[in-house]
């Protein structure tokens, strides 16, 4: 099989209707769409928090939708990294607490996934701190570990969730509107590190509604009322491009009706 | 408006709605059930004892009696408004059938009695003066359902029978505690049988004629209002009228009515003040946690204008409606539950008072449960008037630590008082049955009490009873006490009548308050009743008046007893002189006296392939017949407090269950209630914990953890808490039974099954609680954390 993520037929409710698409590794794509087009839905689904009224989904060789909740629990624990538009962090535990929280959970199993990474579910909790400084200092939050969710700025606190979505080592990331709710310098910071986590390899499949976010990414989705109705694909963003870039995803989403 | 957003609100918060009205309406129901019973039953006593015209004092006395004295005496005490003399017909117990049932291991002087001439009238079913015919009997109502009697069974005393012809309420012998039961016979009857006694008389074994019954009087007197009972009972004493047996004062009768019975209302009341604590606790907690939910709305009111009254009155109005909601349950509930547990008051007292006083009683314990509810209700409110637009629509809302800390402790409080509810009673119980108890009494730990009374050789039948006890091989070990009858000088100098039980008190030990029984010549042990009344503590002196002479007595030690009206003394020795007015013989037998181990809790031991008495009690119960025809009345101490206390053990038991029922339900549903609620103030924690890949077992094993912690830790607390301090609430009962500073018996393996049960419960409580964490979605937390 080609694709890390493979949906096929998928359809939830009024909401989805018949949607299929493949995510390649290492690939960045985006889905874009209006309000109320099923987004969001889709992303529930594809990452299994939600059960799809009918279709299949693949995770490499797993079937997602074959699996019980408890089954679908640990193949997002262990294999999918999750950056929502809200940052969704605990507000009783420190940043370093939360950016520990899955890892902590991940480290008490031994896990086998397709890369045979069997060794790292069972660090110690120093050894994971360690891990999470160093990705921490990465993204450019070192200090701010011991820091309420309450004292840090909304893009610091997203950068902590992309942490967090990275203390596993995800197979892929599922990114949910993640600019969505920082100002357009903390937009301009996360998709950087978004970025250059998938040119370390990293597979990413984002919902947004920025046309900016979305010309970052090799292809776009456009889903309107519940169907895939345009698909544009960019590539790999090259330097001093991105212009060009933004232009060609505007004109597209002005053809697709935006 | 206000009705629709009431209604609104009811219907999207089901579970707060339900359980405010649930905790409303239990509390109700006990507050009302306790001012049901209580009223009921004082109400009954009270119309019982009025229509009977209970008198104000009665002298019981066996032996020659001089009706002209008792009338000079008369002649000289204006506060006597009217006199009486009853008598008595003492029955042979093992002589009289009931129904076909022997009465020969009742520990109750069973006698025959004519109707009151003037007062003291025994009642029927209607409390009305039944008419006896010849041939018939009317039988105490305690008989009826201890022996299944219905009208028309036979009597039988020894060869004469009587048909039954209705039950009796007596006023002044209704209760166990009251030793005496009274058969109404005819006038005719009653001389008919005292005379085939004088013919069936016959001489024992020891040579000493013996009579199977025995004629006592009741000198019963009616005093003006106002007048002390004590002082009269001095008088009486002091002018040396007939007393050889106990005397029995109204209000005495009355605590002894009331205590019998009313033991189980205690027990409620103290279940309705723990569930009323604990639901104003739990309703409180559940409008903290409804005020935060309704923070941004309450902060909107208040930005558009909305007067804090009115927002107030908003909450008020709810509540209100669960208040009369949960006092509706509640009375009906209660109503329904009292009839049940009224059935005794009504068997030995007649209809408890179940009119308009009763529904006017029960309708303001109603009104002041529910008003409690209320005024912490809009003390808590006042919480949002403090609140500003600004704060509430901008602040954040109160979750975390600081909340969850508060459903900790709550939960474990609530698990708390849930243990200490079922422990009092099963240790109160435990601690009643058990045989020991009579020593907090004032009777001594014994297998077998031998009272020698109304006869013309006391001293002489106790020595051949005591050479007879000497010989026995039986016996391990016995003691004879003479109660001698002596005066005591007062601090004011006037003497009074005393009687002082002497000889070797450290064989059968009572439970001493204070001090140590008397060893020596001149000391003196008190009972609590004699000590207080005289104002002496142990060291203190007393003066005794022996043999012409002053002599001084150091008081010893100070025990509990309600034997003898609870004002008696115990010596080593007083003067010689001094008159023995009766004896009583503590025995104790060899665990193998009957041919097996002897069972000390006093059961019934049966044959099960016949169904009949063992050999060991046949054995036991001809070794008892055999010393009560030496001429002493021979009980077993373990019958004796079943026959004593047996209706109050009952009670008690009842009461136990159905405070333990009470305790599991409260535990139950609080516990589900607080863990649904922390489910969901937490569900975008629980939700956002399972977008991050933790599975629903994972999460539910730690809220299981969570949630059961503070549940064991009241529980181990109330479990420690309860078997140590329970003894002061419990003492409250005991003492007014006259059993002052005990300890409690506790029963280790069924407190244990208490404990495991309770547990048990908690933890399926808690699963249940917790089972929604499953349904949580993943997907729930993107939607915002709100």
């Amino acid at each position: 099989m080609d694709g890390l993520l493979k949906v096929e037929s998928l359809r939830k409710g009024q909401i989805l209707d018949n949607v299929s698409f493949e995510v390649k590794p290492g690939e960045m794509l985006a889905i874009m769409g209006p309000s109320g087009s099923g987004k969001s839905t889709l992303l529930y689904q594809v990452a299994g928090m939600d059960e799809p009224s009918s279709g299949k989904v693949w995770l490499g060789d797993t079937e997602i939708t074959g699996l019980s909740e408890d089954g679908k629990a640990k193949l997002r624990l262990h294999r999918m990294g999750f950056v929502f538009q809200q940052m969704n962090m605990m507000a009783n535990l420190n940043l370093l607490d939360n950016i520990l929280l899955p890892a902590m959970q991940a480290r008490r199993k031994t896990y086998s996934n397709m890369t045979g990474r069997q060794g790292e579910s069972r660090m110690t909790k120093s050894e994971l701190e360690i891990k999470a400084q160093r990705l921490m200092q990465k993204f450019g939050i070192a200090n701010l570990g011991s820091r309420k969710i309450t004292q840090v700025s909304g893009g610091q606190l997203q950068r902590a969730c992309i942490c967090r979505s990275m203390m596993n080592a995800p197979e892929i990331l599922f990114a949910d509107e993640p600019t969505g709710a920082l100002n357009k310098s903390a937009a301009q910071e996360v998709m950087e590190v978004l970025l250059g986590l998938n040119r370390e390899g990293v597979t990413i499949l984002m919902v947004t509604h920025d046309s900016k976010v979305a010309s970052c990414c090799d292809r776009i989705l456009y889903l309107l009322d519940g169907r895939i109705c345009g698909e544009l694909v960019m590539g790999k963003p090259k330097p001093d491009c991105q212009k060009q870039r933004e232009e060609k995803v505007n004109n597209w989403l002005m053809g697709m009706g935006w | 408006m206000i009705i629709k957003l009431i209604m609104n609100d009811i219907k999207q918060n089901k579970l707060f709605s339900g359980m405010a009205v649930f905790f409303m309406a239990i509390s109700s129901m006990l507050t009302v059930l306790t001012v049901l019973l209580f009223s009921g039953l004082l109400g009954a006593i009270d119309g019982l004892m009025g229509k009977a015209q209970v008198p104000d004092y009665m002298q019981m006395h066996a032996g020659t009696l001089e009706p002209v004295e008792i009338s000079h005496f008369v002649g000289q005490h204006e506060e006597i408004r009217d006199w009486q003399i009853c008598r008595f017909l003492n029955l042979d117990n093992s002589r009289i059938t009931l129904g076909g049932h022997s009465l020969a291991d009742s520990t109750q002087d069973n006698g025959l009695s004519v109707q009151g001439e003037r007062f003291d009238y025994l009642l029927d079913q209607r409390n009305d003066k039944p008419r006896v015919l010849p041939g018939e009997v009317y039988v105490p109502s305690c008989y009826r359902i201890q022996y299944s009697l219905a009208v028309g069974d036979l009597m039988e005393i020894g060869e004469q029978e009587l048909v039954i012809a209705g039950f009796l309420r007596d006023a002044q012998m209704s209760s166990m505690m009251a030793s005496s039961k009274r058969f109404l016979v005819s006038e005719a009857d009653y001389e008919r049988i005292r005379q085939q006694d004088g013919r069936n008389a016959g001489v024992s074994s020891a040579g000493s004629t013996y009579h199977i019954m025995q004629e006592e009087y009741l000198i019963e007197f009616l005093l003006r209002d106002g007048t002390d009972t004590n002082a009269f009972g001095s008088a009486y004493a002091a002018a040396g009228l007939p007393a050889n047996g106990p005397a029995i004062t109204k209000p005495l009768v009355r605590m002894m009515n009331a205590l019998s019975d009313g033991t189980m209302g205690f027990i409620i009341f103290l279940a309705s003040i723990v569930v009323l604590l604990i639901s104003i606790l739990c309703i409180c907690f559940m409008l903290s946690l409804q005020l935060e939910r309704d923070r941004k709305d309450v902060g909107m009111l208040k930005a558009l204008g909305v007067g804090k009254v009115q927002i107030r009155r908003l909450y008020m109005a709810k509540y209100l409606v669960f208040a009369v909601c949960g006092a509706g349950a509640g009375f009906l509930a209660a109503v329904l539950l009292s009839s049940p547990l009224e059935r005794q008051i009504r068997e030995l007292y007649g209809e408890p008072d179940s009119g308009l006083q009763a529904i006017i009683s029960g309708m303001a314990a109603i009104a002041v449960t529910e008003g409690i509810f209320l005024f912490f209700i809009l003390q808590f409110l006042k919480r949002v008037e403090r609140l500003s637009a600004l704060e509430a629509l901008f602040s954040s809302r109160e979750q975390g630590r600081k909340a969850g800390w508060k459903q900790s402790l709550l939960v474990g409080f609530v698990a708390f008082a849930c243990i200490f509810l079922v422990l009092i009673p099963q240790n109160l119980y435990t601690t009643m049955s058990d045989p020991a108890f009579v020593s907090y009494m004032g009777i001594g730990n014994s297998d077998i009490r031998m009272d020698v009374r109304q006869t013309a050789d006391i001293e002489g039948r106790t020595e051949r009873m005591c050479v007879a006890l000497g010989e026995d091989v039986r016996i391990l070990k016995y003691v004879a006490l003479y109660t001698k009858s002596c005066m005591v000088v007062l601090p004011d100098g006037r003497t009074s009548h005393f009687h002082v039980e002497t000889g070797n008190h450290t064989i059968f030990p009572v439970n001493y308050l204070e001090g140590e029984p008397p060893v020596g010549e001149k000391e003196i042990a008190l009972s609590s009743m004699n000590a207080e009344e005289m104002g002496l503590s142990v060291g203190d002196r007393l003066r005794l008046l022996t043999n012409g002479e002053e002599t001084d007595y150091t008081v010893c030690g100070i025990y509990a007893d309600i034997t003898n009206g609870g004002k008696t003394a115990k010596a080593y020795q007083v003067g010689e002189e001094a008159p023995v007015v009766w004896s009583v013989l503590y025995v104790s037998f060899k665990d193998d006296a009957f041919g097996g181990i002897f069972s000390r809790d006093g059961s019934v031991e049966e044959d099960s392939s016949k169904g009949e008495l063992s050999r060991e009690s046949v054995a036991k119960e001809a070794w008892m017949e055999q010393y009560r025809r030496m001429g002493a009345d021979v009980i077993d101490i373990a019958d004796y407090v079943k026959g004593t206390y047996g209706q109050t053990l009952e009670q008690i038991s009842l009461a136990s269950k159905v405070a333990f029922g009470a305790a599991i339900s409260v535990l139950v549903l609080v516990v589900v209630l607080f863990m649904r609620l922390i489910v969901e103030q937490r569900r975008y924690s629980l939700s956002l914990y399972k977008a991050l890949g933790f599975t629903a077992w994972d999460i539910k094993r730690r809220y299981f953890i969570k949630g059961m912690l503070p549940v064991a830790i009241g529980i181990v607390a109330g479990f420690l808490l309860g078997n140590a301090y329970g003894e002061g609430i419990c003492g409250i009962v005991l003492q007014s039974f006259g059993a002052e500073r005990f300890r409690f018996v506790i029963d280790l393996a069924e407190v244990s099954w208490i404990v495991f049960w309770l547990l048990l419960t908690a933890m399926a409580a808690v699963w249940a609680g917790i089972a929604e964490i499953r349904r949580i979605k993943a997907c729930e937390c993107l939607s915002g954390q709100d």
